[in-house]
């Protein structure tokens, strides 16, 4: 049962064929399936979870991979709620699905504040590749996680690239934000029990 | 115990016994409860014509006290509830009622409900009694104090959520999850459980888990304080009137006609319609990872590779939509009420359950839009009057589905019959050339080797050969050689050289050397006495043949040419001949040589 225990959720949003579950299968299996079968964006299973050590601190995190068809894009809120964090992935080769990120950010915000947003630009071996197939310029995209002060990897799941600094980053965040509750809390407890002692001198 | 319900909230109660102190006759004198809060005079004079009323009174009372905060009008409205609902719980409400009639001469209105929590306990149900048995199991392999510790605060918890049923079913989840959140802290802070391990704790977590929810899962599954029983029956009829889609229409790459998917597929199925017999919230979520496993295995053999959350989702709806698990929204309502959201839910469990919520959500919204349809076909297809295309399959009955399987089956069966007698007819006619090519060899052998028979050897005595035969035959001829002084040596030097193979070397053809009889009439036949004498002592040497045999022609030579060198010139083109004719029949020889040493 204890292997069940994740602290940090972190969902996979964008378009189908983004690159979301390839980015999963780099990360989880260190392996790219895209050779061996075409296009497939796939693990076995759409979840994984993987123990990260990040200052001393040894944390969960489940990766939730979604499903990108905008047939079921209402319904992603079920599976954003409660994340601490969401990569949200487009495929620097299609432009559609960069247009695609700026509704999940206005979706998140207005739903799961707490959720930090990372973007995530796909694909980026095909453009080192033939830099003619880059539909999303460096700057339009940095620009954009400029404006909801979120982190932008270039990352490719074929190479391997910028993927483990992705998550590593996701970790530390989490991380960092954890022990500040934790601090936060600490003191919220101080104050209360001083204030109980104002309070009620008799018990 | 008492006590403990007195203090469970219900200041209302303490009010009430307060007033009652007085007899309620107002004679002034004080009550009593054991007299019905009379004085014993009054209880006395009241007590035959008031008897009926004051049950009711009481019955009243205990409703009052079971939920403080509804007035008796309200609480009216709720039991016909019950009674329409027929749950378990409505009988034991009627129990308690009972008991309430059958106590109240003897104990106050406040005593009164604690001997219905035992009767309670007594009438739990099988699974509870397993789970009670496997979690008193699992307590008795920790340390005493910790486990005591654990099993009061879980049989407070589950009594305090008996006497609090009809409580809006968001507080009882809170309860839970407080309770769950309680014994999680003080496990972590409390010294008592000082020196368990987190592995040990999280299993003490599960089981109380498991054990709460299966005490009390007529309470708090479907209560009747929600819409969930209406939602259930919405979400069916809405899956019942879904029943046409097909895969195809959700993306879905499944090849639902081949019977091994179809069977993989019926398997999710049960899977997902299993969930509903289970009760704890773990047991439920493992029936969902089932069958969510097994959809994956689906995708995968269907598409030859692994699948991934795109397609995952759809075959999720199709097999929701095909199975109509019952109380499915009953289900998701409870696991997501009471199920423990920092331990199930944020695992793989609590991915597909997410999954499962969000084919639920569909699966109510769906619409001409979700399902790539004008809004035309689509009613169509909802109000029954159209079936879409490609879903012939899926509409022929169970019976002819089988039959076609059968029918395909029998093909299959007739094909491989046909390629058996095929291959039969084919090994009969190899059986036949074989036998007709075996012959045939043997018979080419037997035209070039043909069979001789040869005379049989006869055993001979050694020692009478040496003692008689040998004078009698051998010497005698050698005696005439020119150098007599070396004739004996050759005679001993032949017995001893010459094998059981000397008679073979002996051609047949050469008259001359063959004395069947190996006897003394030689001598005379012979041109001269040194000639074949030691060649006629065909039989002799059967001793040699075992540790001879190998080496048998040379030394055969040998001794001939022995003999030769010893006979003189005029021989020399006799033993040629001889070993020449023996080259020739070496075939022969050997097949002989085979017999030889059977004959012994």
């Amino acid at each position: 049962m204890a292997s069940n225990k994740v602290d940090a959720k972190v969902v996979l949003l964008g378009k189908s064929y983004a690159g979301k579950t390839c980015l999963v299968e780099r990360y989880l299996k260190d392996r790219f399936l895209g050779e061996t079968v075409p296009y497939q964006n796939t693990i076995g299973a759409a979840y994984g979870a993987k123990t990260v050590n990040i200052d001393g601190h040894s944390i969960v995190i489940g990766i939730w991979d979604t499903a990108g068809s905008e047939r079921y894009e209402a319904m992603s809120r079920i599976y954003y709620r409660g994340a601490k964090a969401a990569i949200l992935c487009f495929d620097l080769t299609d432009k559609s699905s960069f247009d695609r990120i700026r509704f999940w950010i206005g979706e998140l915000h207005q739903h799961e504040e707490n959720c930090k947003i990372y973007l995530c630009a796909t694909k980026c071996d095909l453009v080192e590749e033939n830099p003619e197939r880059r539909a999303v310029q460096d700057s339009v995209a940095k620009a954009l996680a400029k404006d909801c002060m979120a982190n932008i990897y270039e990352t490719s799941s074929k190479t391997g690239k910028n993927i483990d600094e992705l998550f590593e980053k996701i970790a530390e965040d989490y991380v960092k934000e954890k022990v500040a509750a934790d601090e936060l809390e600490q003191e919220a407890i101080r104050i209360a029990e001083i204030g109980r002692k104002a309070h009620c001198p008799c018990s | 115990m008492t006590a403990n319900v007195a203090t469970a909230g219900k200041k209302n109660k303490f009010h009430i016994e307060e007033n009652d102190l007085l007899c309620k006759n107002g004679c002034g004198f004080y009550g009593n409860p054991a007299w019905q809060n009379f004085c014993s005079k009054c209880y006395r004079e009241v007590y035959q014509p008031a008897r009926q009323a004051q049950l009711q009174h009481d019955a009243l009372q205990e409703a009052k006290k079971l939920e403080p905060a509804d007035k008796p009008g309200d609480s009216k409205p709720s039991f016909s509830k019950f009674e329409v609902k027929k749950t378990q719980q409505a009988n034991k409400r009627a129990n308690t009622v009972k008991s309430i009639f059958r106590k109240t001469p003897t104990k106050d209105s406040a005593s009164s409900s604690s001997p219905s929590a035992p009767k309670e306990s007594r009438r739990s149900s099988l699974e509870s009694q397993k789970v009670g048995g496997e979690f008193a199991e699992f307590l008795k392999t920790l340390r005493k104090p910790p486990a005591l510790e654990v099993s009061k605060v879980v049989r407070a918890f589950v009594e305090r959520i008996q006497h609090n049923v009809d409580i809006p079913v968001d507080e009882l989840s809170e309860m839970v999850q407080d309770f769950y959140q309680n014994l999680g802290d003080k496990m972590a802070t409390q010294t008592v459980f000082k020196g368990l391990s987190q592995e040990v704790q999280d299993k003490i977590l599960d089981y109380a888990e498991r054990y709460v929810l299966t005490r009390l899962y007529r309470c708090l599954f479907c209560p009747m304080t929600t819409a969930d029983e209406e939602k259930d029956l919405a979400v069916q009829n809405r899956i019942r009137g879904l029943h046409w889609i097909t895969a195809q229409q959700l993306d879905l790459v499944i090849n639902d006609t081949d019977p091994v998917i179809r069977q993989e597929l019926d398997t999710a199925i049960t899977d997902i319609i299993e969930m509903d017999s289970k009760r704890a919230t773990q047991d439920k979520l493992a029936c969902i990872v089932n069958c969510s496993k097994r959809i994956f295995h689906i995708l995968k053999e269907s598409k030859g590779a692994p699948a991934s959350a795109d397609e995952f989702l759809p075959a999720l709806i199709f097999v929701v939509l095909k199975a109509n698990p019952p109380l499915l929204q009953s289900n998701i309502q409870y696991i997501t009420r009471f199920a423990n959201p920092s331990r199930l839910m944020s695992g793989e469990a609590g991915y597909y359950f997410t999954n499962l919520c969000c084919a639920v959500a569909f699966i109510e919204n769906i619409n001409a839009e979700s399902l790539s349809l004008s809004v035309a076909e689509y009613d169509r297809y909802m109000s029954g009057e159209a079936t879409p295309p490609g879903s012939s399959g899926e509409h022929i009955c169970e019976g002819l589905r089988l039959m076609q399987h059968n029918l395909n089956s029998l093909t299959d069966l007739k094909q491989r019959q046909e390629r058996v007698m095929a291959e039969a007819l084919q090994l009969q006619q190899d059986m036949k050339d074989f036998s007709q090519n075996f012959n045939k060899e043997i018979a080419d052998v037997l035209q070039r080797t043909p069979l001789t028979i040869r005379p049989r050897k006869v055993k001979v005595d050694l020692d009478a050969e040496v003692s008689d035969s040998c004078e009698a035959n051998l010497p005698s001829p050698l005696q005439p050689l020119p150098c007599g002084g070396v004739a004996t040596g050759t005679a001993v030097s032949v017995a001893m050289n010459a094998d059981t193979t000397a008679p073979n070397v002996v051609d047949p053809s050469s008259a001359p050397l063959r004395d069947p009889e190996g006897s003394s009439p030689l001598p005379p036949t012979l041109p001269s006495p040194l000639k074949p004498q030691p060649f006629t002592a065909e039989s002799s040497p059967v001793i040699t043949v075992s540790d001879a045999s190998p080496t048998h022609i040379d030394v055969d030579i040998m001794g001939e040419q022995g003999m030769a060198a010893e006979r003189g010139e005029e021989k020399m083109d006799t033993v040629e001949q001889r070993s020449a004719e023996k080259e020739g029949h070496g075939e022969n020889q050997e097949s002989v040589m085979q017999d030889a040493p059977s004959g012994l």
